[in-house]
């Protein structure tokens, strides 16, 4: 064990703090420095804090963050959210640990080199099945691509971090925008952005390269557009190193007539879009065939994304001169906090987190509260696997948050506040963190905010990989230094939250739509919408969808029109089967009742909920007792071990899944489920229990029949991997290549001969049937 | 201020901050608990204390609700039953241990085993024979002839022999019996109720034995000269269990105040309308039945047994009870003196006009012991084969009975008859393996030189996490982990010995299961 230098633990204590409060944070350096949190830290760090032994261990072994042993140099994080597990998310994961040779029960390689393990969701759905190495995403993996992936990743390790230079001031004859989210950068748009850099400075082109908030359409980044000064935008998708200087060219200097086909705003590069083979790991070919990105587009309507990839997410005078903090400005200085209760709720505005609670309710409760003291807190701990929202708003419109943020806080009264975002999400916490910077440094924030006497002091908290944070009791426990278990309300945080204090906890979303509705007014928001759902609501598009991303649509809109104008229906002109919509508190809604119209009251009815807003796309190959089997264990895996019935009931229910998924149900399995949910829904003390059954009881309402043909051995969509076998037909033309790519070697090579699969040995990965060019692998 | 509100239509004013398990409790009506503890911060956990308030689509935990006014609360339907079983089941889904040996199941007296060869190890005969006798008359007779159906379930007989626990058993009856002054139990005043028992066998002496205990006068019908039935008349070789054994065993049971009539055949000698007239309740302990026996009697039988009731041991006719040979019960003669005792409860019950209170407790079974459970059994006792006594005829010694008895593997739970949880589990008529499933593996954890900690039998109530820390504990104790996975351990990697330095044994005493106990249960 190497010696834990006492040194290193009194720096850290010095910068954060040695109140028990900061044992977190604490915790998440000591991590940072040494890669794990050796015991002796720990130790040491709680004789020269506050913290207690108990303390520290119970969150040191709660959070998915913190490991107790040292890792490899190198993290591969492997998404398993609901949009990489259709795709196949358990496949990669055991691929990269085949091709590193690590045993199944351990996580590092010999070498010490990486360490591979499962992570919630990485927010990157439309890139599944997607992979974190370190701070670079991957997308689009298959068992194939592992090996270029982790070479790319070596090499670019190894190549010195290239300097950003600015460009020269110049009079501008234009723009040109790139997104650099972190899920464009894992398909490569830092490196676009970064040639554009090059060629822009190499030609001394008159151009100014930004980089820019989502634009959404995922499908196509990265996206580079391209403005010029008369406002013509030009859009090139799927665009790549070798595009950029072509792109450059064509707009900001004598046009070399390339082969490539330009297009304005509403006519894609086809050429670009079409042309592409895929080449490696990173890049990737999406048909657009027939359909424009238009539907995409119109049928949108953008209030928390407004002017999507208009501009710099950081740059707060683009955020002002497109109206914003006047929202902020009017109710500090012309406003009464009545008045803006009152707006919010002619607007009719209600909780985005997945409840749905009126806002303005929340907000008068903690208003109305006496204290010496209130907070409050932006829930951006975004755990729900398959969805991504609030990650694109926390990196793409930092500002709206914080002036949501900032006019909630005038109104019930809070100075101090929190926004907890999750540990997974490092661009967020960075672009925040110096947002909150910014804001301060102009006045928007921190003391006499617009001379108005109110001051407002936040504070950006990184959660450490708990889904239950994001439960608004837990979430408090964790900032305040505690072991996250929910308890029981009442108490609300609107009467005792943090530190005791009134507090007034909000969702991202939220807080991101309040200053368009006071800068527009109710009625327009309120004019969205349905009777009992105003305004719009964001959804991150995700699964077997021919676009996904993140679109912004207004309550009421059905989720046929979701996925078929917008996404663009199914992905492979496969069948749609149904949308989970939820997460692993929501339901499936099956295709029979596409219909449904998104607002809150109809989800629930359909037995969905609105939830954070994660809507994953399934087809006929998704078998739906997997579907439930994945949440159920998503959730089980999440539970804080509390309540009896979430900590051991979950548990219960998933081992009957497993079975069923095995072959190995009995009669009365189904039923037993329906008993144990139940049950399970009524006595949980937090939501993550009360809502964990649900995945399971909707499938079962939709779908009985996938679970008695489980029972009987079968697996109508051919997915669980016990009851199905793949094998190879007469069409087979004997050309080897599946033998050449399968991992397990369960084909022998035999050229210009009918393959065999080897039942025996082969592991149902599926790489056969992907690799084949006669279409000659079935599964039953 | 008062806080009003509505309990199963009750009303009630409770102070604030007062729970609805307060408010209920002010007004006497029960609700059960089992992770709340008072003076605790109620840690919401095992959901046994769930009740219903109306408005709320939640069940709630009436130790964690704090009251609001006009709250509506029922404590008791169907759904809450439901649920309140429902939570226990679960837990019990995941315990791992047996409540009792699989030696006390095994018994068909359910003799308290493990206790008894605890007090042998020891050297306490005294409390031992005590033990014995709690369930089992006739000890020196059965540790000579009962086939040991107890060895036969001993977890030891896994590895190198079941314990001797026959022999033990022996050991004790004979140590006292030769003493100057063998055990008695104590009897109550006579209550005036009168029972005949008619047959001096193991049955008829056990149930004899048993209702002079409970104040009932007994008188023993039998058709041969002295008491003992086929112990004395029957074909048992004299070598394995001499008269003499029998005798002075069955000395003690009788001077508690039988009357033994002899030479009397019941239908013959006395009328079963007689005894009817004269005694509150009729015993048939009359072994195996002679022809035509049963019709003399006036009783139903099928096969030529007696027909009744379990566990009230009621024939076809009114106040009379059977039980031993007669019933079928013979074969095994620890069953027919497992009988008599039995019967003479029931018989209780039945002339105190009391509802039959064989209340079965819940025993949970752990099943067959995993390799590696075998080993940490084996590694707590001592590490010698089964003893073999020098002569059957002398049985053992008392030193090969104290060695013969630390081979115990103690698999018993050292809490079984405090364990909050199997009264919750007997009280709510929970069942076993509800929620089949591969359990943990068992462990057991030794610190503070007497404190045993079995992580299995663990609620994660963290009622000790919390006296550790009220207690200002440097290191104390914590929860590890998440959900299913979650345990209690000492922070930081350190042993339970350095966690507890101060109230260890607060934390045995909180400890609503037996995941924290005493190593040693004799005082």
């Amino acid at each position: 064990m190497n010696k834990v230098d006492h040194d290193i633990i009194e720096q850290i204590t010095e910068r954060i703090g040695r109140d028990a409060n900061h044992a977190l944070p604490l915790l998440q350096a000591i991590q940072t420095h040494y890669g794990y949190l050796p015991t002796e830290a720990l130790e040491r760090l709680c004789e020269v804090t506050e913290c207690q032994p108990s303390q520290v261990w119970s969150i040191a072994t709660f959070y998915d963050q913190f490991r107790l042993k040292p890792a490899g140099r190198h993290f591969v994080k492997v998404c398993i959210g609901t949009a990489c597990h259709v795709k196949g998310a358990t496949q990669i994961y055991e691929a990269f640990k085949r091709y590193l040779k690590i045993p199944a029960d351990k996580d590092t390689d010999a070498e010490r080199l990486f360490t591979v393990e499962k992570v919630a969701c990485l927010g990157c759905c439309m890139l599944a099945p997607a992979v974190q190495i370190d701070d670079v995403i991957y997308g689009h993996l298959t068992n194939e691509t592992i090996p270029q992936v982790l070479q790319d990743f070596l090499e670019q390790q190894k190549q010195a971090a290239g300097t950003r230079e600015g460009t020269k001031t110049k009079t501008l004859q234009g723009q040109v925008r790139i997104c650099l989210d972190s899920s464009c950068r894992a398909v490569g748009s830092d490196k676009v952005y970064a040639a554009l850099q090059k060629a822009v400075a190499e030609s001394n082109l008159p151009v100014k390269i930004k980089s820019t908030s989502c634009h959404g359409m995922s499908f196509l980044a990265p996206l580079v557009e391209v403005v010029t000064n008369d406002g013509t935008i030009f859009r090139y998708g799927n665009a790549t190193v070798a595009d950029a200087a072509s792109i450059l060219r064509r707009h900001f200097q004598p046009a070399t007539v390339t082969a490539r086909v330009k297009s304005s705003i509403d006519h894609f590069m086809q050429s670009l879009l079409d042309d592409r083979l895929a080449e490696g790991p990173i890049r990737y070919s999406l048909n657009i065939r027939d359909h424009s990105i238009d539907g995409y587009l119109n049928k949108q309507v953008r209030i928390a994304t407004e002017f999507a990839s208009e501009f710099d997410p950081l740059d707060i005078m683009d955020y002002q001169n497109n109206g914003g903090f006047e929202a902020l400005k009017q109710c500090l200085t012309e406003r009464t906090p009545e008045v803006i209760l009152e707006e919010l709720e002619n607007a009719g505005l209600r909780g985005r987190g997945g409840g749905g609670y009126p806002t303005h309710l929340k907000w008068f409760a903690v208003k109305k509260a006496q204290a010496s003291q209130k907070y409050i807190i932006c829930n951006g701990d975004e755990g729900d696997p398959g969805a991504f929202m609030d990650r694109m708003l926390m990196e793409s419109y930092p500002y709206r948050i914080l002036e949501g943020m900032a006019i909630a806080a005038w109104t019930v009264g809070a100075t101090e506040g929190y926004l907890y975002i999750r540990a997974e999400y490092p661009l967020a916490l960075e672009r925040m963190k110096q947002a909150i910077e910014n804001c301060k440094r102009l006045g928007f924030l921190g003391q006499n905010i617009f001379e108005s006497g109110f001051s407002l002091n936040l504070n950006v908290y990184a959660g450490a990989g708990a889904f239950v944070c994001g439960e608004e009791t837990a979430l408090i426990k964790s900032i305040e230094g505690k072991r996250p278990a929910p308890r029981l309300r009442p108490p609300y945080p609107t009467q005792q939250g943090f530190n005791g204090f009134p507090t007034l906890v909000n969702n991202v979303e939220t807080y991101v739509l309040v200053p368009w509705v006071l800068r527009r007014g109710a009625e327009v928001f309120s004019a969205l919408g349905t009777t009992e759902s105003k305004g719009t609501k964001v959804f991150a598009l995700a699964g077997k969808i021919r676009r996904g991303g993140l679109v912004e649509v207004p309550m009421g809109m059905t989720i046929r029109q979701i996925v078929e104008d917008i996404g663009g229906g199914v992905e492979d002109d496969k069948q749609l089967k149904a949308v989970q919509i939820g997460g692993p508190s929501g339901g499936c809604v099956p295709a029979s009742m596409a219909d449904t119209k998104i607002d809150y009251e109809s989800l629930h009815t359909a037995g969905a909920i609105m939830g954070s807003g994660g809507m994953v796309i399934l087809d006929q190959t998704d078998c739906m007792v997997d579907i439930a089997r994945y949440f159920l264990e998503f959730t089980q895996n999440q539970s804080c071990g509390r309540c009896t019935f979430c900590r051991i009931g979950t548990k219960r229910m998933l081992e009957i899944l497993e079975r069923l998924c095995r072959g190995k149900g009995s009669r009365g399995d189904i039923e037993k489920l329906q008993e144990l949910g139940k049950q399970i829904q009524i006595t949980s003390i937090c939501g993550l229990g009360k809502t964990a059954p649900n995945p399971v009881l909707s499938t079962i309402e939709h779908f009985r029949d996938e679970y008695e043909a489980h029972i009987s051995g079968r697996c109508p969509a051919g997915k669980c991997r016990d009851l199905i076998c793949y094998s190879i037909t007469d069409e087979c033309i004997g050309c080897t290549i599946c033998a050449q790519h399968c991992p397990a070697d369960a084909i022998a090579m035999k050229p210009y001969e009918k393959h065999i699969i080897d039942q025996q040995v082969c592991i149902r990965c599926g790489t056969c049937k992907t690799v084949c060019p006669a279409n000659a692998v079935e599964v039953k | 201020m008062m806080i009003p509100l509505t309990i199963d239509n009750q009303k009630v004013q409770v102070p604030a901050g007062a729970t609805l398990l307060d408010a209920a409790r002010s007004l006497g009506i029960h609700i059960p608990t089992l992770c709340f503890a008072a003076g605790y911060k109620p840690s919401t956990s095992c959901m046994v204390c769930v009740v219903r308030v109306e408005g709320f689509k939640s069940l709630v935990p009436a130790c964690g609700t704090r009251a609001v006014g006009n709250m509506v609360v029922t404590t008791c339907d169907d759904g809450i039953k439901k649920a309140r079983k429902t939570a226990i089941e679960l837990l019990l889904s995941d315990h791992v241990g047996d409540c009792v040996g699989p030696c006390e199941r095994g018994c068909p007296a359910n003799m308290n085993i493990p206790l008894m060869i605890r007090q042998i190890a020891a050297g306490k005969f005294e409390d031992a024979i005590r033990t014995v006798k709690k369930d089992i008359p006739l000890p020196a007779v059965l540790g000579r002839i009962c086939p040991a159906p107890c060895e036969k379930v001993c977890r030891r007989a896994q590895a190198d022999g079941a314990v001797s626990i026959r022999l033990l058993k022996r050991f004790v009856a004979d140590v006292d019996l030769q003493s100057d002054n063998p055990y008695r139990p104590e009897c109550l005043q006579s209550i005036g109720k009168k029972v005949a028992i008619v047959g001096a066998g193991p049955c008829g002496l056990s149930a004899g034995y048993y209702l002079r205990q409970a104040g009932i006068e007994c008188t023993i019908f039998d058709d041969h000269e002295y008491p003992g039935g086929s112990l004395r008349y029957g074909s048992i070789d004299q070598n394995i269990l001499p008269l003499e054994v029998v005798e002075k065993e069955i000395d003690p049971i009788m001077s508690l105040g039988i009357i033994f009539k002899g030479n009397i055949r019941v239908t013959q000698g006395v009328s079963m309308e007689e005894l009817k007239r004269r005694y509150d309740a009729i015993l048939l302990a009359v072994g195996e039945l002679s022809d035509g026996q049963a019709e003399k009697i006036g009783i139903e039988t099928k096969d030529n047994k007696i027909q009744v009731t379990r566990p009230e041991y009621y024939t076809s006719r009114n106040a009379v009870f059977a039980a031993g040979g007669c019933i079928g019960s013979r074969n095994l003669m620890i069953r027919a003196v497992a009988d008599g005792k039995e019967a003479a409860n029931a018989i209780q019950s039945y002339v105190l006009g009391q509802e039959n209170s064989v209340n079965r407790q819940y025993n949970h079974p752990m099943g067959r012991l995993e390799k590696q459970e075998l080993e940490l059994f084996l590694k707590q006792s001592s590490n010698f084969g089964r003893i073999e006594p020098n002569s059957e005829i002398l049985g053992l010694t008392a030193g090969q009975a104290q060695d013969e008895s630390r081979r115990c593997l103690h698999c018993d739970c050292r809490k079984a008859d405090s364990c909050q949880l199997r009264d919750a589990a007997t009280g709510l008529a929970a069942r076993r393996n509800v929620w089949p499933n591969q359990r943990k593996l068992f462990e057991q954890i030794t610190a503070c030189e007497k404190i045993i900690f079995e992580p299995g039998k663990c609620i994660k109530c963290g009622l000790c996490v919390q006296t550790s820390k009220n207690a200002g504990e440097q290191i104390g104790l914590s929860f590890e982990g998440r959900g299913f996975e979650m345990k209690i351990v000492a922070p930081l990697e350190k042993t339970l010995t350095e966690g507890l330095q101060k109230v260890s044994m607060d934390c045995v005493k909180i400890c609503p299961t037996g995941a924290l106990s005493l190593n040693e249960m004799i005082e």
